[in-house]
């Protein structure tokens, strides 16, 4: 508010009048001739089937913010071409509130009255539910858990984030650059979809890093004070205290920073990180080790990455959604920019071709590499996984430290993976 | 040794919040016969309140508190006046009303918070108590349970040394017999529900800073009331603090030696049990009394 003041009042009569005109002019052309240079193309729609309102809405409804963003830069740029074909890209999303019923109901109004060409879902119970209709309606869809896909669900994908295996990334290079660390404690939500998978994962990185887990804390999600659960680990001192999923991060945080805990945090996500330090302290989590990246960070200007402009769209999204930036921010993105390189290697939006395309072409991932893998846990090579950013707090700041390997660690240590799948309970073929 | 100190200090800074939780919800029940549903969405709204007028505005941490107070006293009168009144005769009608107003307030701070991650409050009062080296207290926490303990009193003092209160437990005991010795129960029951809401909202207030703050926050709150309630004995008082404390120090000591999740499920079990063995719970009278 304060700066828009100051800019005002630099600005003299004769800038003001010329730069309202010049902006009226703008709005009077646009309404009169909208965007003149794509009018004539033709739209694919993109579905999102997504939470947009409910606890799950923060991994939901950024991903739809960035989703617009993109499109918008496509659209302003005259389209992309398939086949021969200019088209506009149009964005439809269903807010399914992470319900199954609704879910399905969301899926089938894409598909069917929206014409959506894949249909972006965050994962879980709510993909279940659409699998059935879905497979036989040979829709593409995709998911952030590769857990949901099963040796029958040929069209469902997970080409972005493989939630929880690029974990392994962030215990490799904790292990590497702090060889003093000797045991772990993780801390996670009981639920099979997010806590367990993730817990599971850390276990088998945390045992390959030669880490002892002295703790495997679970906790579900009706709880109200974290300082008992904090306070039982502690006892333990553990050189690591390791947050497993996203879902209670800031209260766990400030638990620990009350309770005075000195040692490393490594944390699957560390969303609204801001708000972290502003409720304990900047030096605090300072050295915090987690997954997700800012986008103005400068390695992702580095080469091997393969989204356009993240600086420019981190800008986008913060300057028209400066409270919203979440892990899906990019997320959903991603996989929208991946579908439509499918779709122009295909030359086609026949959802076969651009399967066939994704999986014909290495080396897509959105931070470089791409493997297609999954058989060996959930019975299809339906999950990309690529390099994935190792990132640390620094001076208050996201910073990626490097991109690690969760192919190579995968190719050396799937058994281990297993076994700790199998351990915690969770389906793998 | 730490450990055991550490969760007995854990237990007693929750177990303020558990009374004010069940303090209110009983106060209800008590003189006005409802099971009031939306109990913890008034709280919800106290941690809305502050989260909004604190964090968002700027307005500074103890006049919202105030503020909370008075809205959310405000939306248990409007409740009393305009549902509960007219349902007087009727306790399930109040009941399936409580949770309409429960649906309203979940959607009016969806609406007012908009949609996407937990709101939070960064703690007004920053900075941990240490004593005896090992033993560490949020200066926050401390803030909150004396502010508790504080509403607590002056609630006994209000109930035990004043007419009002007098005639509010007089209503509590016999509505009836209490009308035919002149005490209005309209007001009464308008007075009831304001403490009660007040009451909620402050809880609210306090633990905004503490908590995830979102919409369906209260679903957690009012199971843990009803347990405590339950257990304290349904319409007394004094079994709400004393149960309130007795269940936050069993729930922290078993989700600190054992786990969260035994914790909870031990919990609702205890309510069963007390529901089977002893309906009147600790300081509950039967009808017959």
């Amino acid at each position: 508010m304060t700066e828009k003041k100051l800019t005002t009042s630099k600005m003299n009569r004769r800038e003001f009048i010329g730069k309202t005109t010049a902006g009226v002019a703008g709005v009077a052309l646009g309404t009169v001739f909208p965007r003149i240079s794509s009018a004539a193309n033709d739209v694919i729609t993109l579905g999102m089937n997504i939470p947009m309102t409910g606890d799950y809405a923060p991994w939901g409804l950024p991903g739809l913010y960035g989703c617009e963003i993109i499109a918008k830069n496509i659209n302003d740029a005259g389209g992309v071409s398939i086949g021969g074909t200019t088209y506009d890209i149009n964005i439809a999303a269903y807010d399914h509130g992470y319900d199954t019923d609704k879910a399905v109901q969301g899926f089938k109004k894409l598909v069917l009255e929206d014409e959506a060409k894949m249909v972006m879902m965050l994962g879980g119970s709510t993909v279940a539910s659409v699998l059935p209709w879905g497979t036989r309606k040979k829709v593409l869809t995709t998911t952030l858990l590769p857990s949901d896909i099963t040796p029958d669900s040929e069209y469902l994908v997970a080409t972005c984030e493989s939630h929880p295996l690029y974990n392994v990334t962030g215990v490799e290079w904790l292990a590497r650059n702090h060889p003093d660390v000797k045991t772990a404690a993780i801390v996670t939500n009981n639920d099979v979809e997010y806590g367990l998978q993730s817990a599971a994962t850390y276990k088998a990185a945390f045992e390959v890093a030669g880490i002892e887990v002295i703790d495997v804390n679970l906790h579900g999600f009706d709880i109200t004070d974290f300082a008992p659960i904090v306070s039982s680990v502690l006892a333990k001192n553990p050189d690591v205290f390791c947050m497993a999923t996203s879902f209670y991060v800031t209260p766990l945080m400030e638990q620990l920073y009350h309770q005075g805990y000195q040692g490393k945090i490594i944390s699957c996500t560390l969303d609204y990180y801001d708000e972290i330090i502003a409720k304990t302290s900047q030096e605090f989590v300072n050295g915090t080790i987690y997954q997700f990246p800012d986008f103005d960070d400068p390695k992702l200007t580095e080469e091997g990455v393969k989204f356009p402009d993240p600086g420019g769209f981190d800008a986008a999204f913060r300057k028209d959604h400066p409270n919203d930036w979440s892990a899906v921010s990019w997320e959903y993105p991603t996989i929208a920019l991946n579908w439509i390189e499918a779709a122009q290697t295909a030359g086609s939006l026949d959802t076969d071709d651009i399967l066939a395309a994704m999986k014909s072409t290495e080396q897509q991932f959105i931070f470089g590499g791409g493997q297609w893998w999954g058989s060996q846990l959930w019975g299809l090579d339906n999950t990309l996984v690529g390099r994935w950013p190792v990132v640390v707090i620094e001076e208050g700041k996201a910073r990626i430290q490097e991109f690690g390997d969760v192919a190579g660690w995968l190719s050396s240590n799937t058994e281990v993976l297993v076994k700790h799948m199998k351990e915690m309970g969770l389906r793998v073929v | 040794m730490d450990l055991l100190v550490q969760s007995i200090v854990n237990g007693f800074i929750q177990s303020g919040f558990f009374a004010l939780y069940a303090v209110g919800l009983v106060l209800i029940f008590g003189v006005m016969g409802v099971v009031n549903f939306a109990h913890g969405e008034l709280v919800m709204v106290g941690a809305y309140t502050v989260w909004f007028l604190h964090a968002q505005h700027g307005v500074p941490f103890l006049w919202t508190i105030l503020i909370a107070i008075v809205i959310v006293t405000a939306i248990g009168m409007a409740m009393e006046r305009f549902l509960f009144r007219p349902k007087r005769n009727d306790p399930l009608g109040g009941l399936i009303c409580s949770i309409g107003v429960l649906f309203i307030l979940q959607i009016a701070a969806t609406l007012i918070g908009g949609d996407g991650p937990s709101k939070q409050v960064p703690p007004p009062y920053q900075g941990t108590f240490v004593l005896f080296e090992s033993l560490r207290i949020p200066v926050q926490r401390v803030f909150s349970i004396a502010v508790s303990l504080a509403a607590l009193v002056a609630l006994w003092l209000f109930l035990t040394r004043s007419k009002m209160g007098w005639a509010l437990r007089a209503v509590a005991q016999d509505r009836e017999a209490s009308s035919l010795q002149g005490i209005n129960t309209n007001r009464i029951s308008m007075i009831a529900i304001s403490i009660g809401a007040a009451m909620a909202g402050l809880a609210g207030a306090l633990t905004a800073p503490l908590t995830n703050i979102n919409p369906h926050m209260g679903h957690n709150i009012i199971i843990t009331a009803f347990i405590v309630t339950i257990v304290g004995g349904v319409g007394s008082l004094s079994g709400a603090v004393l149960a309130a404390v007795l269940y936050a120090l069993f729930h922290t000591m078993v989700t600190t030696y054992f786990s969260a999740t035994i914790a909870t499920i031990s919990g609702l079990l205890i309510m069963v049990l007390v529901l089977i063995i002893k309906p009147t719970g600790i300081m509950g009278r039967s009808v017959s009394d």
